[in-house]
């Protein structure tokens, strides 16, 4: 099982796979610490060439951190980024003795799995999702399916056999007429479904929030599918913390039927996190309207 | 919108009930029973699909399975769907 698919579908794509590829290659033939060292240039040179993650970055740090952000900031925000996704060559091959774990809300989620009656995982493009798959390794038959566009799960796909051939992941693909009946049939067998819940795509249909004080569209669908279904919903983050270190929370909502409520929970947990950690939100793109 | 033949007492019992779950502002004889359901024609989210799988599951008996290799065709229409339901319906 593997949240990584979903997470490299949530990048920017497009020239990324140059540099994704040069990092996966570094990183597989001389170790994490050579390949931190490349991921300044390339912090650099992304910093200095993308303007629209450029401006959307620094449209997040001024609202967060309450004022202009310095280059300093700038540059910082670029950094953790691509040291998270440095991290997930590693985390991919389970590599997890390099790295620190501070793991909280690991019984809510035992008790969930335990419960056999499926789950939603909700995540957001912030922190890494590798390392929140800490918890399929203390859960020996937990099977997390990830919901998807499946063109992106093709080309993500393609990266992560370079990195581990035998990580196998599962996606329900969106956008088939069937594609709810899957997520209800893989529940049905007591798996956990998971979907990121921060970005609309197009012009699917939105659900409204307050976020950092300021209205926020979020996607309708993860929410009214948690309502529609009456599943468990546990929000999950795995928050950079610098050096080797990561906090992974899981944390379960109440779901009561009402989606709008839900988003809303979710958007005031999101934003509990993204205050304590603001240099993890890889939300590049300008989330409010 | 094409002109919309006209429907059958189950087709128009169907159509009831889709329009009542998913509350859409129309009738059921707005509805063209030969136009797809999902995205183009009545324009319903895969998410609006599992709904009415979960209404038709209560009131007719048919359980509507992902792995169900004809879901495109089923889904396919109004007719299509209606036709599905009155060959295993239990309720």
């Amino acid at each position: 099982m593997s949240f990584a698919a979903q997470a490299w579908a949530a990048r920017p794509e497009r020239s990324n796979t140059f540099f994704l590829r040069i990092i996966v290659w570094v990183a597989l033939h001389l170790g994490r610490t050579a390949a931190r060292v490349l991921l300044h240039p390339i912090s650099c040179y992304f910093l200095l060439f993308s303007t629209a993650s450029r401006r959307a970055s620094g449209a997040w740090l001024e609202q967060v951190l309450g004022r202009h952000p310095t280059w300093v900031d700038r540059y910082r925000h670029y950094f953790t980024f691509a040291a998270t996704i440095l991290d997930r060559v590693f985390l991919l091959n389970d590599r997890f003795e390099l790295f620190q774990l501070e793991l909280h809300g690991t019984d809510a989620m035992r008790e969930v799995h335990a419960g056999r009656t499926g789950c939603f995982l909700l995540g957001a493009h912030f922190g890494s999702f590798e390392v929140t798959r800490a918890v399929g390794r203390m859960q020996p038959g937990l099977e997390v399916s990830l919901l998807m566009y499946e063109a992106n799960a093709a080309r993500i796909g393609a990266i992560i056999r370079t990195i581990n051939p035998a990580l196998g992941t599962k996606v329900i693909g969106l956008g088939a007429v069937d594609s709810m009946l899957r997520v209800r049939a893989c529940l049905d067998a007591g798996e956990f479904v998971g979907m990121l819940a921060d970005r609309r795509l197009g012009d699917e249909e939105s659900t409204p929030v307050t976020f950092l004080g300021k209205r926020a569209n979020l996607p309708a669908g993860p929410f009214r599918l948690a309502c529609l279904l009456r599943r468990p919903v546990v929000l999950m983050f795995g928050i950079y913390r610098g050096g080797n270190r990561y906090e992974v929370h899981y944390e379960r909502i109440a779901v009561d039927g009402d989606a709008a409520r839900l988003a809303a929970r979710y958007a005031e947990r999101l934003e509990h996190h993204a205050r304590s950690a603001p240099y993890n939100w890889f939300n590049f793109h300008d989330f409010w309207e | 919108m094409s002109t919309a033949t006209a429907l059958t007492d189950h087709e128009t019992q169907l159509a009831a009930l889709i329009i009542e779950a998913l509350n859409l502002e129309m009738t059921p004889q707005e509805i063209d029973p030969g136009a797809p359901l999902y995205r183009e024609g009545l324009g319903l989210d895969s998410i609006d699909i599992l709904e009415i799988a979960l209404v038709i599951s209560k009131t007719y008996g048919v359980q509507l399975k992902a792995d169900d290799a004809d879901n495109v065709r089923i889904f396919g229409s109004l007719r299509s769907l209606n036709e599905h339901l009155q060959q295993h319906r239990s309720k």
